[in-house]
């Protein structure tokens, strides 16, 4: 199997997730794009599991989705709690702190 | 067939067992209702637990063994990195006993989360595979973000916290890319397969292999706020609660510099020729940023910040040696580190809960003569970070430039030492402060200690800096002086760790 394929995939993910980071400026968005940086990992991993084949890399992309979740929730309760104290949900709008 | 379960060597892995089990504890006792319970019982189980976990390492001091199928191996450089981090955490649950933070994020959640993280770098510092690696490294950043945001009715908590989460995850995905690709490359997620893999065959020149490397360094470098992956540090550092500050200042430097170790120094120590110059620009590039970075701050908690990156540049110097003087040097420096960033937190907290101008440099104006002993620590401190002989600072930056002179990059060591010269520049700016200026006339010792706070109804009485702070600050301000006077049981232990990674000579 061509390898060469599913890696073009994967970065064209991992790039769609990064310039969405970059970009964009609503917290939720940044969160989904940075959902997507992994799961470009996920592909990967799968990708190469499948051409050494063993079960490592399938391993790994389970503990990745796990931590995917973790995250998006630590996030989502971050936004809440912005929303909450009525704070700009705008990353670009928060900057209290600079200098 | 059923699957064999891997042995599991129990009294290897207790340290980590007491922490988690600790973590569970202090959130379940946190549930109950008297508020004796929650404000006195909850922090003293998590340092008890903190003891616990260090006692462990005591007990199992010596040991080289593999835990769980080779995922991660107790040596005495995880032991040593864990002593690290499990003072750093207890110092922490001292410097918050009496902080709005726990208060607000009512205090079991509060001190599990802290117990959590330092499990996590536990974990990572100890790791011997991939998969752990990076399970260790979110096990110990998702609890920070939480707990970076967890004054959650000041605006800049909430800001830092919603930003570390977000660079700090764009760290983590591009870590995770990083290490699919090093899997990619040579077949195995095991540290021994990996070594195996580079030194059997001419991978070396790999596409797959390089991409993992630079994209794994980067993911670390977010972590360890090594330039040019630093900009988030000073926002996040001001912005968090103070004893999480001094947390992740020092605990969080060292578990990322242990896996830094464990990665390059053990995983990847036959690609030394693909990363070495790389990382060695890196550490030049954060040495003069960090340095240059805080020159002009008034904050001194962004002023730490900026320090500590300019601290990760000469961290990074031991590792890109990839010697075993390298990795003493890197272990004796986090200590000093641990002991310098402490008790100048300490000091920080005392000034921000006895002035209304919190963490501003002003507040420190005068210090000398309104209260020596703080000012006597911070000046130990903030010399010791500037590197002047006869505290812990000059030690360890002496033997992170000979480990760099013995390992080819004396250009190095003459970066570290002009980055040297210019902290004082800053460093000496705060000394000025607290002895060459007025105390401000008004005094300003009626504040609540808590200026920032919108909405004061949290009707427990304003935290005082009480005498815990206080100890922590002489504690730690002693052992900076004691250790840059009396540096032979530092240097021991050092050299003990050196011989946990095999594979370097």
């Amino acid at each position: 199997m061509n390898i060469g394929w599913y890696l073009a995939v994967s970065t064209l993910i991992f790039s769609i997730g990064a310039a969405g980071v970059l970009t964009r400026r609503n917290p939720l968005v940044i969160l989904l794009c940075l959902e997507l940086m992994l799961n470009a990992a996920n592909v990967a991993l799968i990708a190469f599991a499948r051409m050494h084949g063993n079960g490592e890399g399938q391993i790994f992309a389970i503990v990745v989705m796990v931590v995917a979740a973790c995250e998006v929730c630590i996030g989502l309760g971050v936004v809440v709690a912005l929303y909450r104290r009525r704070l700009p949900i705008d990353v670009d709008e928060l900057r209290e702190l600079q200098g | 067939m059923t699957p064999k379960a891997p042995i599991i060597d129990w009294a290897g892995l207790s340290p980590l067992v007491a922490l988690l089990g600790g973590a569970v504890i202090v959130l379940l006792v946190g549930l109950l209702r008297p508020r004796f319970v929650r404000e006195v019982i909850v922090p003293l189980l998590a340092l008890a637990t903190f003891a616990t976990a260090a006692g462990l390492g005591i007990w199992q001091w010596g040991e080289q063994i593999s835990l769980i199928s080779g995922a991660l191996r107790l040596d005495q450089l995880a032991i040593a990195l864990m002593w690290i981090i499990c003072a750093t955490g207890a110092a922490a649950v001292l410097l918050s006993w009496r902080a709005v933070a726990p208060r607000e994020a009512a205090h079991g959640e509060y001190y599990a989360l802290l117990l959590t993280s330092a499990a996590g770098m536990l974990v990572l510092v100890a790791a011997q595979n991939l998969v752990t690696l990076f399970a260790g490294l979110e096990l110990l950043s998702i609890p920070l973000y939480v707990l970076c945001a967890t004054e959650m009715r000041r605006e800049t908590s909430l800001e830092s916290g919603l930003k570390y989460l977000i660079i700090g995850s764009v760290g983590s995905a591009t870590f995770v890319y990083g290490l699919a690709f090093l899997y990619g490359a040579t077949g195995s997620t095991d540290f021994a397969g990996i070594d195996r893999a580079l030194n059997s065959s001419s991978l070396v020149s790999d596409p797959l292999l390089l991409t993992g490397i630079a994209l794994s360094v980067v993911g670390l470098g977010f972590k360890a706020s090594i330039a040019p992956f630093h900009q988030w540090t000073p926002d996040v550092y001001e912005g968090a609660p103070t004893p999480i500050t001094a947390f992740m200042a020092v605990a969080t430097k060292a578990a990322a510099f242990g896996a830094f170790l464990r990665l390059f120094d053990g995983a990847l120590l036959n690609a030394q020729a693909d990363w070495g110059p790389a990382l060695a620009a890196l550490a030049a590039i954060t040495i003069v940023v960090g340095n240059v970075g805080a020159l002009g701050q008034t904050s001194l908690k962004r002023l730490m910040a900026w320090s500590s990156v300019a601290q990760a540049g000469y961290l990074l110097a031991g590792v890109v040696v990839a010697t075993k003087l390298g990795l003493q040097a890197t272990v004796f420096y986090l200590a000093v580190y641990l002991f310098m960033n402490i008790a100048a937190f300490a000091v920080i907290i005392i000034r921000e809960r006895q002035t209304p101008l919190g963490d501003d440099i002003a507040a420190f104006a005068g210090l000398g003569t309104t209260a020596p002993l703080p000012a006597a620590v911070m000046t130990v401190a903030m010399l010791s970070l500037a590197g002047i002989p006869a505290t812990a600072g000059f030690i360890g930056k002496f033997y992170v430039i000979e480990a760099a002179i013995d390992g080819n990059y004396a250009w190095l060591g003459i970066v570290i030492v002009i980055g040297s010269m210019l902290s004082l520049a800053y460093y000496l700016r705060v000394v000025a402060a607290m002895w060459m200026l007025e105390a401000p006339e008004a005094p300003v010792s009626t504040v609540t200690g808590r200026p920032a706070l919108a909405g004061g109804d949290l009707d427990a009485p304003a935290p005082g800096a009480g005498i815990e702070v206080y100890a922590v600050a002489a504690v730690f301000g002693v052992a900076t002086l004691f250790f840059g006077i009396v540096p032979s049981p530092l240097f021991d232990l050092a050299v003990k760790v050196g011989s946990s990674l095999t594979s370097l000579f």
